[in-house]
């Protein structure tokens, strides 16, 4: 995280190139991860619950314990080292302006939010589907927009 | 610290935590913990229609954990070193504990597989260590931030 120390990220001809590198994978990340889900878990409701506990109707078996439990465990890693990575080099470009705080907790919050009530949702009730839709969308919109947000600052800011 | 990187670390200590527990859950719904288990899994038994796990099989898993354990070990590791804990006698400890232990967690199932039974000892002693030392680095951490 060398970055946070550098005092003008637009005079140092490597780190911003490298930043925008990162940046741009983060954006392509995200939109292959909703892209991703809707194809593994689902995006609507009737679809993760479907994943989740099968269809008699349809013959479609529910996802096992196991297999859930390495997914989550897998995501769990995943989305804390995106929104880690993500929020330093956001809170760096926006430079102590007070909104930012604002916006990193509601990703952290989000994405906790998302996590948790992705376990609920198999391990407690299905109640908690929609609650976790919210909050995946929730996330992905703010990270989007993070990720946005520090790449105009990066490259079109007067200083940073 | 700037208030929002001390936000940040925060919730990596609540991610952290999220993924402790679902290793934790994950190794008794696939494993077991127990040394007959930890054999059972890995040596499969033909009377129960047990699959003996194959080499490739275990480096399948192996392989993700390598890079996985390293970054976290780096990032949480990194962080305790901003801390006052920096400076105490533990601290190396603690580095070469968490690497040490990470190694036996992550290789012991390719001794076992390879009829080294007691490594399922190892296996089952290293996966606790590591879980409580990862417990401690993250309680060090929150003190430090609650009480800078």
């Amino acid at each position: 995280m060398r970055f946070t120390l550098i005092k003008d990220l637009k005079q140092d001809k490597s780190m911003r190139p490298i930043l925008s590198g990162l940046l741009l994978f983060t954006l392509i990340y995200l939109l292959s991860d909703v892209y991703v889900t809707k194809l593994t878990l689902g995006l609507l409701s009737e679809q993760v619950q479907t994943t989740l506990f099968g269809d008699v109707d349809e013959f479609l078996d529910p996802i096992s314990r196991a297999s859930f439990l390495e997914y989550i465990h897998m995501q769990i890693f995943f989305m804390m080292m995106l929104v880690l990575t993500l929020s330093a080099i956001y809170i760096r470009m926006t430079n102590k302006k007070a909104y930012s705080l604002i916006v990193v907790n509601l990703l952290m919050l989000s994405v906790l939010v998302t996590l948790i009530t992705l376990g609920l949702s198999y391990f407690v009730d299905a109640i908690f589907i929609d609650l976790y839709l919210f909050s995946f969308f929730t996330w992905h919109i703010v990270a989007l927009y993070m990720s946005l947000s520090s790449l105009w600052s990066l490259n079109f800011a007067t200083s940073i | 610290m700037q208030q929002a990187y001390k936000y940040t670390v925060l919730y990596f200590l609540l991610f952290s935590l999220l993924l402790l527990l679902s290793g934790i859950l994950l190794f008794g719904e696939k494993i077991g913990f127990s040394q007959e288990a930890i054999l059972l899994y890995y040596l499969g038994d033909e009377e129960r229609f047990l699959i003996a796990k194959s080499m490739s099989g275990i480096l399948k898993v192996v392989l993700p954990h390598i890079f996985a354990f390293g970054l976290f070990g780096m990032v949480v590791l990194h962080f305790v070193v901003f801390t006052q804990s920096n400076r105490s006698k533990y601290m190396k400890f603690f580095i070469y504990a968490f690497f040490t232990l990470s190694l036996l967690e992550i290789f012991t199932p390719l001794l076992i597989i390879n009829g080294f039974e007691t490594f399922a000892y190892f296996k089952l002693i290293s996966f606790f260590l590591f879980e409580f030392l990862v417990l401690l680095l993250l309680w060090i951490l929150f003190r430090s931030i609650v009480h800078e």
